[in-house]
């Protein structure tokens, strides 16, 4: 998605994120909407006036500060008015659930600050009632559940990348081809 | 030269104080492990393409897209 929205052309900016519920104590809140930060205002050629002041403010504090929530959510609205923007955020149910309802809050202001810009998420389904209550009207619901065309071709290359050889044959090919995507339909 | 030295430096600390994270890491490793094609289906839907190019005068405009899928659906790799 995030090349997709990339190769459209134009002036539009792409900003991403996988969530990893591994690592989710590193993905707050404000150090996700910071990485998006990050993107809008690294495809600049230059740092705007705002980030400078503010990074010049907070670094005068003892051990420095972070931006707060607040601020990035406000900085974010403000630049992807000028240009469209694009987010793209990986895995939301991998997200702690304080953190995703500040991120969903705050996406649903970025929206309303800058019309042109879009968001794309992506989870499992158990998340979808919270994102729909969270960002009210403005969701359209997918369902994700790929053409055997796709899982067929998937299967295929995984089979052609496959290191162990000798233990293949046309047969074995042709029943896990047929095979592999019969369960994945049950799932 | 002095100058522009600084700035090189300012710019990539001032990126990194927004925030630590890397997340074109995660991306790099998505983009080589995707098979192609797969996925595309969606990006050729009516949903999809009126998400994407829509008005944003409208006001059924809906600005956010949540696809969802059960683990190994393939959520991650769309294009």
């Amino acid at each position: 998605m995030c090349d997709e929205a990339g190769e459209a052309g134009g002036d539009i900016a792409v900003a991403y994120f996988y969530f990893d519920s591994a690592i989710q104590k590193e993905q707050s809140a404000a150090s996700v909407l910071g990485a998006l930060l990050k993107q809008v205002v690294g495809g600049f050629t230059q740092i705007p006036g705002k980030i400078m002041d503010a990074f010049r403010r907070h670094k005068k504090f003892v051990g420095g500060r972070k931006l707060q929530l607040p601020e990035i959510v406000k900085m974010l609205g403000s630049f992807s008015s000028t240009q469209p923007t694009f987010f793209c955020l990986d895995a939301v149910d991998e997200c702690a659930a304080p953190d995703r309802a500040k991120i969903l809050l705050s996406l649903k202001e970025i929206s309303k600050a800058s019309p042109t810009s879009r968001v794309f998420l992506t989870g499992r389904p158990y998340v979808g009632g919270e994102v729909g209550k969270r960002l009210s009207e403005g969701v359209v619901l997918v369902s994700i559940c790929p053409p055997r065309s796709d899982i067929v071709q998937f299967i295929q290359t995984k089979l052609e990348e496959d290191t162990t050889l000798d233990e293949m044959d046309e047969r074995l090919e042709a029943e896990i081809v047929e095979k592999i995507p019969e369960t994945f339909s049950d799932m | 030269m002095q100058n522009h030295i600084t700035v090189t430096e300012d710019r990539s600390e001032i990126l990194t104080w927004l925030s630590p994270l890397e997340p074109h890491l995660r991306h790099h490793d998505i983009r080589e492990n995707r098979v192609k094609g797969v996925g595309d289906w969606l990006l050729r839907t009516e949903e999809f393409r009126s998400w994407m190019n829509g008005d944003a005068q409208s006001e059924s405009q809906k600005e956010t897209m949540f696809c969802s899928g059960n683990l190994g659906a393939g959520k991650t790799y769309i294009r």
